[in-house]
């Protein structure tokens, strides 16, 4: 048994500290079922990070989704890309026929400015906040390959180039080298507009037994695993083997391989973290994720664009409901109704999601997801 | 930045602090950790069994000398540091990967020599550069 999408919805992404998440959730909830034609599911497959217990059920009932096995997930930034993965599983098994995906954060109400870090991890602890996370990235990865912080930056103008065309978007706006390059030093080398922001925002799919319908999109293959022990022993930096592990067993399960992808969403949280991720993915070898970016290899209009929604830079990063957005844009792109960011040809995209923060390991968990072909 | 002249255990908190724990004796400074007795994997927190092979682990110490592994210098507003402060992965020699801060803006080059020579009253480690900086 296979598993398609039927449907996605998401709300639009920003700071709305004026709306619950059972108000984001309702829209998101109802715009999947009506884009999937269906007006029940047999389980919801829900995620939320910083959410309240509880957050799921208050957006459920309210749009009249009551009576059938809630599960909340939580795998930091992966969290809805992972409630996607089971779900398409319990679709695969034949426990379920359909199933309700469901992503809901409202960010701005837990935090006044970024993240906090996590007092109970040790890196944490020590001050350790997200952005440092992802600049010590940036400093092995040009230890080991050399980086130039011009292209690092420019991946920013590229991202913020595809938001432009997304309505849906937290930052719409286009932005220079320039400016990327003078916008405030958040983590060296990373300037404030390679770094994602928070966002309220909740998104949803609909994923069920294939049914027929032209519009449906198949899901070819996912994988999903936390990381290994990355410590003393590790030479990469944080991250780059677990997406290269989990990227292969997608591969593996598709039976399709990463140059036959027409168009990545995958995890920019940070802009190191796309360039990190199109290598780990294998569009080109280790050391050349720049050179995709300069060459407009990723650019839309490119060979093989990514993040052509304009990435997690510029939709913004509301965490439990990210890894779903990636999925809807995938949707949406292949079944061309992507507007003025349609990758022309679209068959197949790859959706790649890393969620992180744990201390001692690899990542928490991340997702990929191949879709179409 | 101040520095503790006992264990960082003594932290009303310490129980539940989960940094890695370093002791200072004669202004020398030495990481507490754990090491498994059959295969010397080394770490910095009390684990019940060995991750990587299973077995029996056993109190250990650790050299604060070590190998710049990344590093950066965050600038943006954490709870409990005041921006900015560099930090970097400092790979012991023979022993575990540590998270430290280090003194002053500029990250400490990657693949340098650095050592942990305190710890801040709120219990982070700091590890200075060994080399000259380089202009």
């Amino acid at each position: 048994m296979s598993a398609v999408v039927y449907g996605v919805g998401t709300t639009k992404f920003g700071r709305q500290p004026g709306r619950s998440g059972s108000s984001l959730g309702q829209e998101a909830i109802l715009e999947a079922l009506g884009d999937a034609g269906v007006d029940s599911v047999d389980a919801v497959y829900a995620g939320t990070v910083f959410g309240a217990p509880g957050t799921a059920q208050r957006a459920l009932q309210d749009a009249g989704i009551t009576a059938v096995p809630v599960l909340t997930f939580e795998n930091a930034c992966a969290t809805s890309s992972t409630a996607f993965h089971e779900a398409r599983h319990a679709v695969m098994s034949g426990r379920y026929e359909r199933v309700l995906c469901l992503g809901i954060e409202t960010m701005t109400s837990s935090f006044d400015g970024p993240i906090t870090p996590e007092v109970t991890d040790s890196e944490g602890r020590a001050g350790l906040a997200l952005p440092g996370v992802y600049a010590l990235v940036a400093s092995r990865y040009a230890y080991l390959h050399g980086l130039d912080t011009k292209a690092l930056a420019q991946l920013a103008v590229k991202n913020r180039r595809h938001g432009s065309f997304n309505p849906r978007a937290q930052h719409g706006k286009e932005v220079t080298l320039e400016e990327v390059l003078a916008s405030r030093m958040v983590a060296d080398p990373l300037t404030l507009y390679q770094c994602c922001d928070i966002s309220d925002a909740a998104t949803a799919a609909v994923v069920g037994v294939p049914r027929g319908n032209d519009r449906d999109v198949r899901i070819a293959g996912s994988a999903l695993r936390s990381g290994r022990l990355w410590d003393h022993r590790s030479t990469q930096p944080w991250g780059y083997e677990l997406m290269g592990e989990v990227a292969a067993a997608a591969w593996e399960d598709a039976g399709i391989g990463p140059e036959e992808i027409d168009l990545f969403e995958v995890h920019d949280a940070f802009t190191i973290g796309e360039l990190t991720a199109t290598e780990a993915l294998g569009l080109t070898a280790p050391g050349g994720g720049a050179d995709l970016v300069l060459s407009g290899h990723t650019a839309l209009g490119g060979r093989q664009p990514v993040n052509p929604s304009g990435g997690l830079l510029s939709r913004g990063h509301p965490l439990g409901a990210t890894g779903l957005a990636q999925i809807a844009e995938a949707v949406w792109q292949l079944r061309g109704d992507a507007g003025g960011r349609q990758v022309e040809g679209a068959r197949v995209a790859a959706v790649e999601t890393m969620g992180g923060g744990t201390a001692g390991i690899d990542g928490n968990g991340c997702v990929v997801v191949v879709l179409g072909g | 930045m101040p520095q503790r002249e006992n264990e960082v255990e003594s932290m009303s908190s310490a129980t539940a602090d989960p940094r890695p724990r370093a002791v200072v004796s004669g202004g020398a400074v030495t990481v507490a950790g754990w090491r498994c007795r059959d295969c010397a994997h080394p770490m910095t927190h009390e684990v019940l069994r060995c991750p990587v092979c299973r077995g029996g682990t056993g109190a250990a110490a650790f050299s604060p000398q070590g190998e710049v592994f990344a590093s950066t210098c965050l600038r943006i507003r954490v709870p409990g540091h005041e921006p900015p402060f560099a930090m970097a992965y400092l790979l012991l020699d023979d022993g575990p990967r540590v998270l430290v801060h280090t003194e002053g803006e500029q990250p400490l080059r990657v693949g340098s020599r650095a050592v942990i020579t305190s710890i801040t009253a709120d219990g982070d480690l700091v590890a200075a550069g060994c080399e000259q900086e380089e202009s």
